[in-house]
Protein backbone atom coordinates (compact mmCIF):
# COMPACT_ATOMS: atom_id res chain seq x y z
CA UNK A 1 0.00 0.00 0.00
CA UNK A 2 1.02 3.39 -0.71
CA UNK A 3 1.81 6.15 2.13
CA UNK A 4 -0.79 7.78 1.24
CA UNK A 5 -3.37 4.99 0.87
CA UNK A 6 -1.69 3.63 4.08
CA UNK A 7 -2.12 7.13 5.83
CA UNK A 8 -5.67 7.65 4.67
CA UNK A 9 -6.69 4.20 6.24
CA UNK A 10 -4.86 5.23 9.67
CA UNK A 11 -6.15 8.54 10.12
CA UNK A 12 -9.85 7.70 11.22
CA UNK A 13 -8.47 5.16 13.62
CA UNK A 14 -5.99 7.63 15.09
CA UNK A 15 -8.86 10.26 15.22
CA UNK A 16 -10.62 7.86 17.09
CA UNK A 17 -8.34 7.23 19.59
CA UNK A 18 -7.46 10.55 20.20
CA UNK A 19 -11.09 11.97 20.42
CA UNK A 20 -12.07 8.98 23.08
CA UNK A 21 -9.03 10.07 25.08
CA UNK A 22 -9.08 13.85 24.78
CA UNK A 23 -12.74 14.63 23.67
CA UNK A 24 -12.99 17.74 21.68
CA UNK A 25 -13.33 16.66 18.22
CA UNK A 26 -12.71 20.89 16.48
CA UNK A 27 -8.95 20.22 17.91
CA UNK A 28 -8.57 16.58 17.90
CA UNK A 29 -9.45 16.73 13.75
CA UNK A 30 -6.69 19.42 13.29
CA UNK A 31 -3.89 17.39 15.26
CA UNK A 32 -4.36 14.69 13.54
CA UNK A 33 -4.26 15.91 10.12
CA UNK A 34 -1.27 17.94 11.16
CA UNK A 35 0.19 14.84 11.91
CA UNK A 36 -0.91 13.07 8.79
CA UNK A 37 0.81 15.70 6.64
CA UNK A 38 4.17 15.59 9.19
CA UNK A 39 4.08 11.97 8.17
CA UNK A 40 3.65 12.41 4.29
CA UNK A 41 6.76 14.10 4.51
CA UNK A 42 8.58 12.37 6.84
CA UNK A 43 7.47 8.54 5.82
CA UNK A 44 8.84 9.33 2.42
CA UNK A 45 12.39 10.52 3.79
CA UNK A 46 13.18 7.58 6.14
CA UNK A 47 10.44 4.57 5.24
CA UNK A 48 7.16 4.10 7.18
CA UNK A 49 8.04 3.14 10.91
CA UNK A 50 7.09 0.30 12.61
CA UNK A 51 3.89 0.87 13.91
CA UNK A 52 2.84 3.50 11.83
CA UNK A 53 -0.79 4.39 13.68
CA UNK A 54 0.95 4.72 17.02
CA UNK A 55 3.53 7.23 15.50
CA UNK A 56 0.74 8.84 13.79
CA UNK A 57 -1.20 9.14 17.60
CA UNK A 58 1.87 9.80 19.14
CA UNK A 59 2.54 12.79 17.17
CA UNK A 60 -1.06 14.01 16.57
CA UNK A 61 -0.76 14.07 20.76
CA UNK A 62 1.57 15.79 20.73
CA UNK A 63 0.40 18.88 18.26
CA UNK A 64 -3.21 18.52 20.58
CA UNK A 65 -1.26 19.02 23.73
CA UNK A 66 1.46 21.88 22.15
CA UNK A 67 -1.61 23.68 21.42
CA UNK A 68 -2.94 23.66 24.38
CA UNK A 69 -0.04 24.79 26.07
CA UNK A 70 0.20 27.80 23.61
CA UNK A 71 -3.30 28.83 24.43
CA UNK A 72 -3.01 28.27 28.07
CA UNK A 73 0.46 29.32 29.76
CA UNK A 74 -0.78 28.20 33.34
CA UNK A 75 -1.26 24.72 32.11
CA UNK A 76 1.94 23.21 34.22
CA UNK A 77 4.07 21.43 31.17
CA UNK A 78 4.41 17.96 33.85
CA UNK A 79 0.10 17.68 33.06
CA UNK A 80 0.60 17.87 29.29
CA UNK A 81 3.59 15.54 29.06
CA UNK A 82 1.57 13.30 31.15
CA UNK A 83 -1.22 13.00 28.80
CA UNK A 84 1.37 11.98 25.93
CA UNK A 85 1.71 8.64 27.82
CA UNK A 86 -0.07 6.77 25.88
CA UNK A 87 0.39 3.24 25.87
CA UNK A 88 -0.69 0.66 23.19
CA UNK A 89 -4.11 1.53 22.55
CA UNK A 90 -6.85 -0.87 20.91
CA UNK A 91 -8.14 0.12 17.69
CA UNK A 92 -11.76 0.22 17.76
CA UNK A 93 -13.12 -0.19 14.84
CA UNK A 94 -16.80 1.79 15.28
CA UNK A 95 -14.97 4.84 15.74
CA UNK A 96 -14.77 5.22 11.81
CA UNK A 97 -18.93 4.40 12.13
CA UNK A 98 -19.08 7.15 15.03
CA UNK A 99 -16.90 9.73 12.92
CA UNK A 100 -18.99 8.91 9.40
CA UNK A 101 -21.88 9.60 11.72
CA UNK A 102 -20.84 12.44 13.06
CA UNK A 103 -19.27 14.29 9.62
CA UNK A 104 -22.30 13.73 8.05
CA UNK A 105 -24.42 15.07 11.07
CA UNK A 106 -27.88 16.65 9.98
CA UNK A 107 -27.37 19.80 11.01
CA UNK A 108 -24.30 20.65 8.44
CA UNK A 109 -24.99 21.80 4.71
CA UNK A 110 -24.20 19.33 2.27
CA UNK A 111 -20.75 21.14 1.33
CA UNK A 112 -19.69 21.04 4.45
CA UNK A 113 -20.98 17.21 5.03
CA UNK A 114 -18.55 16.38 2.03
CA UNK A 115 -16.14 18.39 3.02
CA UNK A 116 -15.57 17.31 6.50
CA UNK A 117 -16.28 13.73 6.05
CA UNK A 118 -13.44 14.03 3.23
CA UNK A 119 -11.05 15.04 5.64
CA UNK A 120 -11.80 13.34 9.02
CA UNK A 121 -12.83 9.83 7.62
CA UNK A 122 -10.97 9.85 4.23
CA UNK A 123 -8.08 11.36 5.58
CA UNK A 124 -7.63 13.36 2.51
CA UNK A 125 -5.45 16.72 3.17
CA UNK A 126 -7.82 20.06 2.77
CA UNK A 127 -5.71 21.04 -0.51
CA UNK A 128 -6.49 17.55 -2.48
CA UNK A 129 -10.53 18.43 -1.18
CA UNK A 130 -10.11 21.56 -2.60
CA UNK A 131 -8.53 20.47 -5.58
CA UNK A 132 -11.70 18.17 -6.19
CA UNK A 133 -14.10 20.71 -5.38
CA UNK A 134 -12.36 23.41 -8.01
CA UNK A 135 -12.13 25.72 -4.77
CA UNK A 136 -8.92 27.72 -3.29
CA UNK A 137 -7.73 25.80 -0.65
CA UNK A 138 -8.77 28.84 1.95
CA UNK A 139 -12.24 28.21 1.39
CA UNK A 140 -12.21 24.54 2.07
CA UNK A 141 -10.01 25.21 5.16
CA UNK A 142 -12.86 28.10 6.61
CA UNK A 143 -15.98 25.56 5.18
CA UNK A 144 -14.25 22.14 7.58
CA UNK A 145 -13.60 25.12 10.42
CA UNK A 146 -17.08 26.58 10.42
CA UNK A 147 -18.53 23.10 10.13
CA UNK A 148 -16.92 21.96 12.89
CA UNK A 149 -17.75 25.01 14.94
CA UNK A 150 -21.56 24.11 14.16
CA UNK A 151 -21.25 20.26 15.55
CA UNK A 152 -19.69 22.02 18.74
CA UNK A 153 -22.65 24.58 18.87
CA UNK A 154 -25.35 21.86 17.97
CA UNK A 155 -23.69 19.60 21.18
CA UNK A 156 -23.01 17.07 18.58
CA UNK A 157 -21.37 14.28 20.73
CA UNK A 158 -18.84 11.52 19.79
CA UNK A 159 -21.00 8.80 20.31
CA UNK A 160 -23.43 6.22 17.92
CA UNK A 161 -26.68 8.09 17.09
CA UNK A 162 -29.84 6.56 19.43
CA UNK A 163 -31.03 3.49 17.96
CA UNK A 164 -33.94 4.73 17.32
CA UNK A 165 -32.20 7.72 14.78
CA UNK A 166 -29.65 5.42 13.75
CA UNK A 167 -31.60 4.25 10.26
CA UNK A 168 -32.21 7.76 9.33
CA UNK A 169 -28.65 9.10 10.27
CA UNK A 170 -27.61 6.12 8.04
CA UNK A 171 -29.40 7.14 5.41
CA UNK A 172 -28.14 10.86 5.62
CA UNK A 173 -24.44 9.11 5.69
CA UNK A 174 -25.24 6.96 2.28
CA UNK A 175 -26.57 10.14 0.61
CA UNK A 176 -23.00 12.08 1.45
CA UNK A 177 -21.62 8.69 -0.12
CA UNK A 178 -23.38 8.72 -3.06
CA UNK A 179 -22.78 12.77 -3.60
CA UNK A 180 -18.93 12.35 -3.45
CA UNK A 181 -18.87 9.36 -6.16
CA UNK A 182 -21.31 11.50 -8.13
CA UNK A 183 -18.70 14.52 -7.96
CA UNK A 184 -16.32 12.87 -9.07
CA UNK A 185 -18.01 10.55 -11.96
CA UNK A 186 -17.00 13.21 -14.36
CA UNK A 187 -15.25 12.96 -17.48
CA UNK A 188 -11.55 12.37 -17.17
CA UNK A 189 -10.45 14.60 -19.65
CA UNK A 190 -9.25 17.93 -19.13
CA UNK A 191 -9.53 20.00 -15.68
CA UNK A 192 -11.50 17.61 -14.42
CA UNK A 193 -8.98 14.81 -13.99
CA UNK A 194 -8.55 14.61 -10.55
CA UNK A 195 -11.59 14.69 -9.92
CA UNK A 196 -11.57 10.98 -10.48
CA UNK A 197 -9.81 10.74 -6.78
CA UNK A 198 -13.28 11.16 -5.52
CA UNK A 199 -15.01 9.07 -7.28
CA UNK A 200 -12.56 6.25 -5.82
CA UNK A 201 -12.42 7.60 -2.48
CA UNK A 202 -16.67 7.16 -2.05
CA UNK A 203 -15.86 3.31 -3.29
CA UNK A 204 -13.08 2.76 -0.79
CA UNK A 205 -15.34 4.83 2.13
CA UNK A 206 -18.54 3.09 1.27
CA UNK A 207 -16.55 -0.34 0.91
CA UNK A 208 -15.41 0.31 4.69
CA UNK A 209 -18.65 1.35 6.13
CA UNK A 210 -19.82 -2.09 4.18
CA UNK A 211 -17.67 -4.02 6.64
CA UNK A 212 -19.15 -1.98 9.78
CA UNK A 213 -22.54 -2.24 8.92
CA UNK A 214 -22.99 -4.74 6.19
CA UNK A 215 -25.53 -5.70 3.81
CA UNK A 216 -28.54 -3.81 2.79
CA UNK A 217 -28.41 -0.45 1.12
CA UNK A 218 -25.22 -0.10 2.51
CA UNK A 219 -23.70 -3.10 0.43
CA UNK A 220 -26.36 -1.64 -2.14
CA UNK A 221 -24.58 1.49 -2.65
CA UNK A 222 -21.48 0.03 -2.97
CA UNK A 223 -22.83 -2.38 -5.58
CA UNK A 224 -24.25 0.78 -7.94
CA UNK A 225 -21.21 2.28 -7.20
CA UNK A 226 -18.65 -0.62 -8.78
CA UNK A 227 -21.32 -1.05 -11.49
CA UNK A 228 -21.19 2.41 -12.37
CA UNK A 229 -17.97 3.04 -12.16
CA UNK A 230 -16.98 0.08 -13.82
CA UNK A 231 -18.20 1.51 -17.26
CA UNK A 232 -15.80 4.86 -16.70
CA UNK A 233 -13.22 4.24 -19.39
CA UNK A 234 -15.76 3.40 -21.71
CA UNK A 235 -18.11 5.99 -20.73
CA UNK A 236 -15.52 9.21 -22.67
CA UNK A 237 -14.08 9.03 -25.58
CA UNK A 238 -10.30 10.19 -25.81
CA UNK A 239 -11.21 13.93 -26.28
CA UNK A 240 -13.25 13.62 -23.09
CA UNK A 241 -16.69 13.88 -25.32
CA UNK A 242 -19.15 11.64 -23.37
CA UNK A 243 -20.01 7.74 -25.04
CA UNK A 244 -23.95 7.11 -24.38
CA UNK A 245 -24.44 3.19 -22.92
CA UNK A 246 -25.44 1.74 -25.50
CA UNK A 247 -22.33 2.95 -28.03
CA UNK A 248 -19.61 2.05 -25.28
CA UNK A 249 -17.39 -0.45 -26.02
CA UNK A 250 -18.19 -2.71 -23.24
CA UNK A 251 -14.55 -4.92 -23.63
CA UNK A 252 -13.38 -1.52 -21.88
CA UNK A 253 -15.87 -1.99 -19.08
CA UNK A 254 -13.81 -3.42 -15.84
CA UNK A 255 -15.20 -6.83 -15.07
CA UNK A 256 -13.78 -6.94 -11.77
CA UNK A 257 -16.19 -4.13 -10.29
CA UNK A 258 -18.91 -5.70 -12.69
CA UNK A 259 -18.54 -9.20 -10.59
CA UNK A 260 -17.86 -7.80 -6.94
CA UNK A 261 -21.16 -5.28 -8.26
CA UNK A 262 -23.10 -8.53 -9.18
CA UNK A 263 -22.04 -10.60 -6.41
CA UNK A 264 -23.13 -7.62 -3.53
CA UNK A 265 -25.82 -7.20 -5.50
CA UNK A 266 -27.10 -10.87 -5.47
CA UNK A 267 -26.25 -11.27 -1.33
CA UNK A 268 -28.37 -8.76 -0.58
CA UNK A 269 -31.70 -9.13 -3.38
CA UNK A 270 -34.45 -10.93 -1.79
CA UNK A 271 -33.89 -9.87 1.56
CA UNK A 272 -36.28 -7.49 2.99
CA UNK A 273 -36.56 -4.66 3.24
CA UNK A 274 -35.21 -3.44 0.07
CA UNK A 275 -34.02 -0.35 -0.79
CA UNK A 276 -33.30 2.15 -3.47
CA UNK A 277 -29.96 1.70 -3.64
CA UNK A 278 -30.16 -1.86 -3.91
CA UNK A 279 -32.47 -1.81 -6.97
CA UNK A 280 -30.46 0.71 -8.51
CA UNK A 281 -28.01 -1.60 -8.38
CA UNK A 282 -29.86 -4.14 -9.83
CA UNK A 283 -30.62 -2.27 -12.64
CA UNK A 284 -26.90 -1.22 -13.37
CA UNK A 285 -26.05 -5.14 -13.33
CA UNK A 286 -28.77 -6.04 -15.79
CA UNK A 287 -26.81 -3.45 -18.36
CA UNK A 288 -23.56 -4.42 -17.20
CA UNK A 289 -24.31 -8.34 -17.52
CA UNK A 290 -25.40 -7.64 -21.55
CA UNK A 291 -23.10 -8.90 -23.79
CA UNK A 292 -24.42 -6.16 -26.38
CA UNK A 293 -26.92 -3.10 -26.35
CA UNK A 294 -29.03 -5.14 -28.12
CA UNK A 295 -29.11 -7.77 -25.47
CA UNK A 296 -30.02 -5.63 -23.09
CA UNK A 297 -33.37 -6.99 -20.93
CA UNK A 298 -35.09 -4.60 -20.62
CA UNK A 299 -38.38 -5.91 -19.01
CA UNK A 300 -36.44 -7.00 -16.15
CA UNK A 301 -34.96 -3.10 -16.26
CA UNK A 302 -38.56 -1.96 -16.58
CA UNK A 303 -40.16 -4.50 -14.03
CA UNK A 304 -37.20 -3.23 -11.79
CA UNK A 305 -38.03 0.51 -12.28
CA UNK A 306 -41.73 -0.88 -11.29
CA UNK A 307 -40.51 -1.68 -7.91
CA UNK A 308 -38.34 1.33 -7.41
CA UNK A 309 -41.33 3.74 -8.28
CA UNK A 310 -43.25 2.26 -4.95
CA UNK A 311 -40.30 2.09 -2.31
CA UNK A 312 -38.64 5.60 -3.79
CA UNK A 313 -41.31 7.33 -6.46
CA UNK A 314 -39.97 10.63 -8.17
CA UNK A 315 -39.45 12.18 -11.12
CA UNK A 316 -35.79 10.76 -11.34
CA UNK A 317 -37.68 6.94 -11.53
CA UNK A 318 -40.28 8.37 -13.81
CA UNK A 319 -37.61 9.67 -16.38
CA UNK A 320 -35.91 6.00 -15.79
CA UNK A 321 -39.16 4.22 -16.28
CA UNK A 322 -40.07 5.96 -19.69
CA UNK A 323 -36.50 5.12 -21.28
CA UNK A 324 -36.89 1.54 -20.41
CA UNK A 325 -40.93 1.41 -21.10
CA UNK A 326 -39.94 2.98 -24.33
CA UNK A 327 -37.19 0.56 -25.58
CA UNK A 328 -40.15 -2.35 -24.12
CA UNK A 329 -43.21 -0.81 -25.99
CA UNK A 330 -42.23 1.50 -28.00
CA UNK A 331 -41.20 5.30 -27.72
CA UNK A 332 -44.85 6.84 -28.34
CA UNK A 333 -45.79 5.03 -24.58
CA UNK A 334 -42.29 6.08 -23.44
CA UNK A 335 -43.06 9.28 -24.58
CA UNK A 336 -46.86 9.29 -22.86
CA UNK A 337 -45.43 8.00 -19.35
CA UNK A 338 -43.11 11.19 -20.05
CA UNK A 339 -46.03 13.42 -20.72
CA UNK A 340 -46.77 13.23 -16.67
CA UNK A 341 -42.93 15.41 -15.86
CA UNK A 342 -44.21 18.53 -17.95
CA UNK A 343 -43.88 20.13 -14.61
CA UNK A 344 -40.58 19.10 -14.01
CA UNK A 345 -37.74 21.16 -16.66
CA UNK A 346 -34.65 19.78 -16.08
CA UNK A 347 -31.93 18.76 -18.53
CA UNK A 348 -32.37 15.77 -18.02
CA UNK A 349 -35.94 15.57 -18.94
CA UNK A 350 -35.77 17.28 -22.30
CA UNK A 351 -32.59 15.43 -23.09
CA UNK A 352 -35.17 12.02 -22.47
CA UNK A 353 -37.58 13.20 -24.58
CA UNK A 354 -35.22 14.76 -27.35
CA UNK A 355 -33.96 11.28 -27.57
CA UNK A 356 -37.32 8.93 -27.84
CA UNK A 357 -38.77 11.64 -30.38
CA UNK A 358 -35.18 10.66 -32.23
CA UNK A 359 -36.35 7.33 -31.97
CA UNK A 360 -40.05 7.94 -32.54
CA UNK A 361 -39.36 9.94 -36.21
CA UNK A 362 -40.45 12.96 -34.82
CA UNK A 363 -37.04 14.73 -35.64
CA UNK A 364 -37.93 18.26 -35.55
CA UNK A 365 -39.19 17.95 -32.14
CA UNK A 366 -36.09 15.61 -31.28
CA UNK A 367 -33.75 18.64 -32.03
CA UNK A 368 -35.39 21.38 -30.54
CA UNK A 369 -35.48 19.16 -27.06
CA UNK A 370 -31.87 18.40 -27.51
CA UNK A 371 -31.40 22.02 -28.03
CA UNK A 372 -33.34 22.66 -24.81
CA UNK A 373 -31.35 20.34 -22.92
CA UNK A 374 -28.30 21.35 -23.61
CA UNK A 375 -29.48 25.26 -22.65
CA UNK A 376 -30.29 23.80 -18.97
CA UNK A 377 -27.33 21.64 -18.32
CA UNK A 378 -24.54 22.90 -16.14
CA UNK A 379 -21.68 20.19 -17.22
CA UNK A 380 -19.49 21.39 -20.44
CA UNK A 381 -18.99 17.53 -21.81
CA UNK A 382 -22.73 17.17 -21.54
CA UNK A 383 -23.84 20.25 -23.45
CA UNK A 384 -21.31 18.99 -26.28
CA UNK A 385 -23.02 16.44 -26.16
CA UNK A 386 -26.50 17.42 -26.41
CA UNK A 387 -25.79 20.06 -28.85
CA UNK A 388 -23.69 17.88 -31.66
CA UNK A 389 -27.04 15.42 -30.94
CA UNK A 390 -29.18 18.34 -32.20
CA UNK A 391 -26.76 19.17 -34.75
CA UNK A 392 -26.87 15.68 -36.01
CA UNK A 393 -30.09 15.70 -36.82
CA UNK A 394 -30.73 16.46 -40.50
CA UNK A 395 -32.47 19.33 -41.44
CA UNK A 396 -35.75 18.25 -43.31
CA UNK A 397 -37.42 20.92 -46.19
CA UNK A 398 -40.18 21.61 -44.00
CA UNK A 399 -37.60 22.88 -41.22
CA UNK A 400 -35.57 24.73 -43.66
CA UNK A 401 -38.78 26.91 -44.28
CA UNK A 402 -39.69 27.94 -40.85
CA UNK B 1 -22.59 24.12 -7.27
CA UNK B 2 -20.42 27.41 -8.41
CA UNK B 3 -22.42 31.12 -9.14
CA UNK B 4 -21.02 33.94 -10.38
CA UNK B 5 -23.05 36.67 -9.01
CA UNK B 6 -22.74 39.73 -11.10
CA UNK B 7 -23.31 43.07 -9.72
CA UNK B 8 -24.23 45.69 -12.36
CA UNK B 9 -24.05 49.79 -12.10
CA UNK B 10 -22.09 52.71 -12.38
CA UNK B 11 -19.44 53.06 -9.25
CA UNK B 12 -19.17 57.23 -9.99
CA UNK B 13 -22.49 58.04 -10.66
CA UNK B 14 -23.47 56.15 -7.22
CA UNK B 15 -21.15 57.70 -5.49
CA UNK B 16 -22.13 61.34 -6.78
CA UNK B 17 -25.72 61.20 -6.39
CA UNK B 18 -25.78 59.28 -2.97
CA UNK B 19 -24.87 60.94 0.74
CA UNK B 20 -21.43 59.91 1.85
CA UNK B 21 -22.83 58.41 4.96
CA UNK B 22 -24.80 56.37 2.81
CA UNK B 23 -21.67 55.54 0.57
CA UNK B 24 -19.33 54.54 3.77
CA UNK B 25 -22.15 51.96 5.37
CA UNK B 26 -22.12 50.60 1.61
CA UNK B 27 -18.19 50.08 1.40
CA UNK B 28 -18.86 48.31 5.19
CA UNK B 29 -21.71 46.09 3.98
CA UNK B 30 -19.91 45.09 1.30
CA UNK B 31 -16.42 44.35 3.69
CA UNK B 32 -19.38 42.15 6.07
CA UNK B 33 -20.83 40.27 3.07
CA UNK B 34 -17.19 39.22 1.60
CA UNK B 35 -15.75 38.67 5.05
CA UNK B 36 -19.52 36.27 5.95
CA UNK B 37 -18.83 34.31 2.74
CA UNK B 38 -15.26 33.96 3.41
CA UNK B 39 -15.99 33.25 6.89
CA UNK B 40 -18.88 30.25 5.39
CA UNK B 41 -15.71 28.53 3.05
CA UNK B 42 -18.13 29.75 0.32
CA UNK B 43 -16.17 32.46 -1.56
CA UNK B 44 -14.09 31.30 -4.45
CA UNK B 45 -13.38 34.39 -6.00
CA UNK B 46 -14.11 38.62 -5.91
CA UNK B 47 -13.59 41.10 -7.75
CA UNK B 48 -14.41 44.81 -8.54
CA UNK B 49 -13.74 46.01 -12.22
CA UNK B 50 -12.43 49.65 -13.17
CA UNK B 51 -14.86 51.97 -14.70
CA UNK B 52 -16.32 50.73 -17.70
CA UNK B 53 -15.23 54.28 -19.70
CA UNK B 54 -11.76 52.60 -18.71
CA UNK B 55 -13.00 49.04 -21.05
CA UNK B 56 -11.70 48.41 -24.49
CA UNK B 57 -14.03 46.38 -26.86
CA UNK B 58 -12.31 44.38 -29.40
CA UNK B 59 -14.90 44.12 -32.50
CA UNK B 60 -14.75 41.98 -35.84
CA UNK B 61 -14.99 44.65 -38.04
CA UNK B 62 -14.32 44.10 -42.26
CA UNK B 63 -12.44 41.04 -41.78
CA UNK B 64 -10.39 42.31 -38.95
CA UNK B 65 -10.82 42.72 -35.35
CA UNK B 66 -10.43 45.99 -34.12
CA UNK B 67 -9.69 47.63 -30.72
CA UNK B 68 -12.24 50.45 -29.65
CA UNK B 69 -12.65 52.37 -26.36
CA UNK B 70 -15.83 51.96 -24.57
CA UNK B 71 -18.26 48.86 -24.12
CA UNK B 72 -21.43 48.90 -26.22
CA UNK B 73 -23.46 48.61 -23.09
CA UNK B 74 -25.10 51.78 -21.36
CA UNK B 75 -22.99 52.32 -18.13
CA UNK B 76 -26.19 50.87 -15.81
CA UNK B 77 -25.72 47.65 -17.82
CA UNK B 78 -22.02 47.44 -17.35
CA UNK B 79 -20.29 44.48 -14.99
CA UNK B 80 -18.95 46.76 -11.88
CA UNK B 81 -17.97 43.34 -9.73
CA UNK B 82 -18.62 40.07 -9.28
CA UNK B 83 -18.27 37.19 -6.44
CA UNK B 84 -17.80 33.75 -7.24
CA UNK B 85 -19.57 31.84 -4.85
CA UNK B 86 -19.37 27.74 -4.39
CA UNK B 87 -22.92 26.59 -2.06
CA UNK B 88 -25.20 23.92 -1.57
CA UNK B 89 -27.60 25.04 -4.00
CA UNK B 90 -29.34 27.92 -6.11
CA UNK B 91 -31.67 29.50 -3.52
CA UNK B 92 -28.33 30.01 -1.35
CA UNK B 93 -26.87 32.08 -4.38
CA UNK B 94 -30.14 33.69 -4.60
CA UNK B 95 -30.19 34.40 -1.60
CA UNK B 96 -26.77 36.46 -1.45
CA UNK B 97 -27.51 38.42 -4.27
CA UNK B 98 -31.15 39.69 -2.46
CA UNK B 99 -28.92 40.68 0.22
CA UNK B 100 -27.03 42.88 -1.58
CA UNK B 101 -30.00 44.13 -3.95
CA UNK B 102 -31.90 45.26 -0.94
CA UNK B 103 -28.75 47.57 0.27
CA UNK B 104 -27.52 48.91 -3.53
CA UNK B 105 -30.56 48.98 -5.19
CA UNK B 106 -28.75 48.21 -8.14
CA UNK B 107 -29.37 44.94 -10.25
CA UNK B 108 -27.59 41.71 -9.80
CA UNK B 109 -27.64 38.63 -11.87
CA UNK B 110 -26.80 34.89 -10.63
CA UNK B 111 -25.49 32.64 -13.45
CA UNK B 112 -24.51 29.00 -12.73
CA UNK B 113 -20.57 27.99 -13.36
CA UNK B 114 -20.38 24.94 -15.82
CA UNK B 115 -18.84 22.84 -13.72
CA UNK B 116 -21.60 19.90 -12.66
CA UNK B 117 -20.55 16.78 -13.23
CA UNK B 118 -22.83 15.04 -16.09
CA UNK B 119 -25.49 13.06 -15.35
CA UNK B 120 -26.76 11.36 -18.67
Amino acid sequence: MSIDGLLRELAPQVLGVLVRRYGQFDACEDAVQEALLAAAVQWADDGVPDSPRSWLVTVAARRLVDDWRSESARRRREESVAALDLPGEPVDHDDTLTLLFLCCHPALSVPSQLALTLRAVGGLTTAEIANAFLVPEATMAQRISRAKQRLRSTGARFDLPPEAERAERLRVVLHVLYLVFNEGYTTTAGPALHRADLTTEAIRLTRTLNQLVPGGEVAGLLALMLLTDARRAARTDADGSIVPLADQRRDRWNTAYIEEGVALVSGVLGRAPIGPYQLQAAIAAVHDEAPTAADTDWPQILALYDVLDTVAPGPVVTLNRAVALAMVSGPLAGLALLGTLDAVHTHRVDAVRAHLLELAGDLAAARESYRRAARMTASVPEQRYLALRAARIPLSQKDEVT
Amino acid sequence: MKYLIMMFGDQVTMMETRTTDWIKGMIEFMHTVGNDLEQAGELVDSRGLADPGQAKTVRFSDGVAVATDGPYAESKESLAGYWVVDVEDEARAVAIATRVVEFTGEPIEVRQVMDAPPEL
